[in-house]
């Protein structure tokens, strides 16, 4: 009895936790990589201001780490619901192709933001052009090593998160491709994490023991970006060292002011969920759309961090939305 | 003054009869090999590249393996008593979430991290009732805690990074009284764990529940206050790490000590330490975690592969507990 009262009781949580007057076909699914990041909350506060502008509901989905089979769980359920389109950041490039091709066969919009995956078949594509941004960092990295040391010359390195995503691998390469117009910047290391703040913390503190005479290092996303703002805090060489990240987590954005980060590499996660939500709904109702969407990056630094324009992309509850005139 | 001879006698027949620094080295503890397997990599580091015995690396490495370590220890009190505790990360980041929120939100610093503590302490005791009391074993009741505390610290961060905490929060991992206070902090917790484990009667209990519960139980042991006091150590040294973590770090993630359970268990397993319970030492803990953390640092003077250094770490614990094994039973043969 007492058994199946508990039974009982945890099922109606559960129904409850899920309930709400919305009927599916007014329902846009979002479904981000990872639930326990900063960046998809803010995806998923973009998706809201557009479920709200246009009134429908957004469902936030997710796994709380990035987990291929578990966010294929997640997208088939939330196909099953028979939702107005699919907003989906693939975890991981290959694995979820084919279960995108099913939603979309099934009818569903698919509108894909961030990452992409292996298949033709969605509506649209909203991402940070990535290579770009590694690029950016490649510049602001250099700009900053000839600010302080009069000439664009020194050993570089770089952090990767986690191994075999896609829009990493593209960041990464955007900067080592974008190194090669600084002849004299020697890329010397790339150490890859577990996508966890301390580990990152530590293998700054030992890449720069390896080449004590490293002048730069780029890490490729928040994690990263704040464990290595920290060793570099914590070694007290912001004003030597030339620390670019990608992103603006609360962390980085600490050790932007405080110097230990010369410059934060930022996206426009708000713009992904906002515009994706917006997408999807026009999809649904037969729309056609562009298949590629450049959501922009932008490079901050201590100097303009307070600059307008770039406050929102910093902090999203001081984003504030104008009318799009084009890029 | 006959006894004493009688002893040296006994150890020289010992010795006569053949075999005896064989036996010697059979019967000694398994964190002796991971103590001079230790030693032999920083003595080859020290020659392979100018950069591992500096100063700046020695006082780096400390902080890196001080938090580790601490959860390692608590990790291995479970241990010994045949149990496990997988919960450990998530209650770092849970308790790391907590003590930060408190912080930014202008809580006096030593108040938020009683209350931390606390914490670590009521979630330990909550795992200890759910194994002691209800029965279930304690791989489900923490894998249990592996999702709930991860899901809570979510909830109380809302997903976010919680920065914005006063500086007073950082200076604790920053500073250094002669070494870093990380490791002051980790030596304070050894020394503390390690007088429970070998000189008190809770201690004694502790290896003998480990060793058979159900003998322990008939001897008059309690053995649900026992459980209780291996699980509070490591939830209340988990807390103590969130917090410490969050000092170093300057911020709390949501997401951050993930898979510390799996590095904790792995220190205090290539320790010495048995998941078949009885046996664990602090030191033996302490050892694994500062072998991780050289080996880590390794990988990056030496540029070795990630991946690479990934599998050799698999290899080493497979290896260990090999030999451990190996030893055990030549032991148990004779």
């Amino acid at each position: 009895m007492k058994k199946t009262l508990l039974l009982g009781a945890a099922l109606a949580a559960f129904t409850l936790a899920g309930m709400n007057g919305a009927k599916a076909e007014d329902t846009i699914a979002v479904i981000v990589k990872a639930t326990t990041s900063e960046y998809w909350q803010w995806v998923f506060k973009g998706a809201e201001d557009a479920g709200k502008q246009l009134g429908i509901k957004v469902d936030k989905l997710g796994t709380p780490k990035d987990d291929a089979a578990g966010q294929i769980a997640v997208l088939e359920s939330a196909a099953g619901s028979k939702p107005a389109a699919i907003v989906i950041s693939p975890t991981i490039y290959e694995a979820l192709g084919d279960p995108i091709s099913a939603v979309s066969d099934a009818g569903v919009p698919v509108i894909m933001i961030d990452s992409g995956a292996k298949t033709d078949k969605y509506a649209a594509f909203l991402t940070t052009n990535n290579e770009a941004g590694g690029k950016a960092a490649a510049d602001a990295m250099a700009s900053c090593i000839k600010e302080r040391t009069g000439k664009v010359a020194g050993k570089v390195g770089y952090l990767t998160a986690m191994a075999g995503h896609e829009s990493l691998d593209s960041r990464d390469k955007g900067f080592v491709e974008g190194l090669k117009a600084y002849p004299d910047l020697k890329l010397v290391g790339n150490r890859v994490a577990n996508n966890e703040e301390a580990e990152g913390m530590s293998l700054t503190a030992d890449m720069i023991t390896k080449d004590s005479d490293l002048v730069g290092l780029f890490a490729d996303n928040a994690q990263m970006g704040t464990g290595a703002g920290a060793s570099i805090a914590e070694q007290k060489l912001g004003a030597k060292f030339c620390l670019v990240a990608f992103d603006s987590d609360a962390g980085e954005v600490e050790h932007l002011k405080d110097g230990s980060i010369y410059a934060l590499i930022i996206q426009d996660p708000y713009m992904m969920g906002f515009g994706g939500v917006w997408y999807g709904y026009a999809a649904a109702h037969g729309a056609r759309l562009p298949k590629d969407v450049d959501t922009g990056v932008g490079t901050v630094t201590k100097a303009n961090m307070d600059d307008p324009k770039l406050a929102g992309l910093l902090d999203v509850n001081k984003r504030k939305l104008s009318p799009f005139i084009g890029n | 003054m006959s006894e004493q001879i009688l002893v040296s006698n006994k150890f020289l027949e010992g010795t006569a009869k053949g075999g005896s620094m064989r036996a010697l080295l059979r019967r000694l503890p398994i964190e002796t090999y991971v103590i001079s397997f230790t030693v032999a990599l920083w003595i080859a580091l020290s020659i392979a590249t100018p950069n591992f015995l500096t100063e700046n690396n020695i006082s780096n490495m400390m902080r890196q393996t001080s938090i580790a370590a601490i959860v390692a220890i608590g990790v291995m009190c479970t241990i010994v008593i045949a149990g496990i505790d997988l919960s450990v990360g998530s209650v770092v980041a849970f308790c790391g979430v907590m003590f930060a929120q408190m912080c930014a939100h202008g809580l006096a610093l030593p108040l938020a991290a009683l209350l931390t503590l606390a914490a670590g302490v009521l979630v330990g005791v909550t795992n200890a009732l759910a194994i002691g009391r209800l029965g279930i074993p304690a791989f489900i009741v923490t894998l249990a805690g592996l999702q709930a505390y991860r899901g809570l610290a979510l909830l109380l961060s809302g997903g976010m990074t919680v920065g914005g905490l006063p500086a007073s929060v950082k200076d604790f991992a920053r500073g250094t009284l002669v070494l870093p206070n990380l490791f002051w902090a980790m030596l304070a917790v050894g020394v503390a764990v390690h007088y429970l484990l070998r000189f008190t009667r809770t201690g004694r209990y502790l290896y003998a529940m480990g060793s058979n519960a159900e003998a322990a139980r008939r001897q008059g042991i309690n053995t649900l206050r026992i459980t209780m006091v291996a699980y509070v150590l490591s939830a209340g040294l988990a807390a103590l790490a969130g917090i410490l973590l969050v000092s170093r770090l300057s911020i709390a993630s949501p997401s951050m000590a993930n898979a510390y359970e799996l590095q904790a268990i792995a220190a205090a397993v290539v320790g010495g330490a048995s998941l078949f319970g009885g046996r664990g030492t602090v030191l033996g803990a302490v050892v694994g975690a500062v072998l991780f953390t050289t080996m880590s640092n390794a990988a990056v003077l030496l540029s070795v592969d990630p991946f690479w250094e990934m599998v050799l770490e698999g290899l080493l614990i497979a290896l260990v507990v090999y030999l451990d094994n190996l030893q055990k039973r030549r032991q148990s043969g004779g």
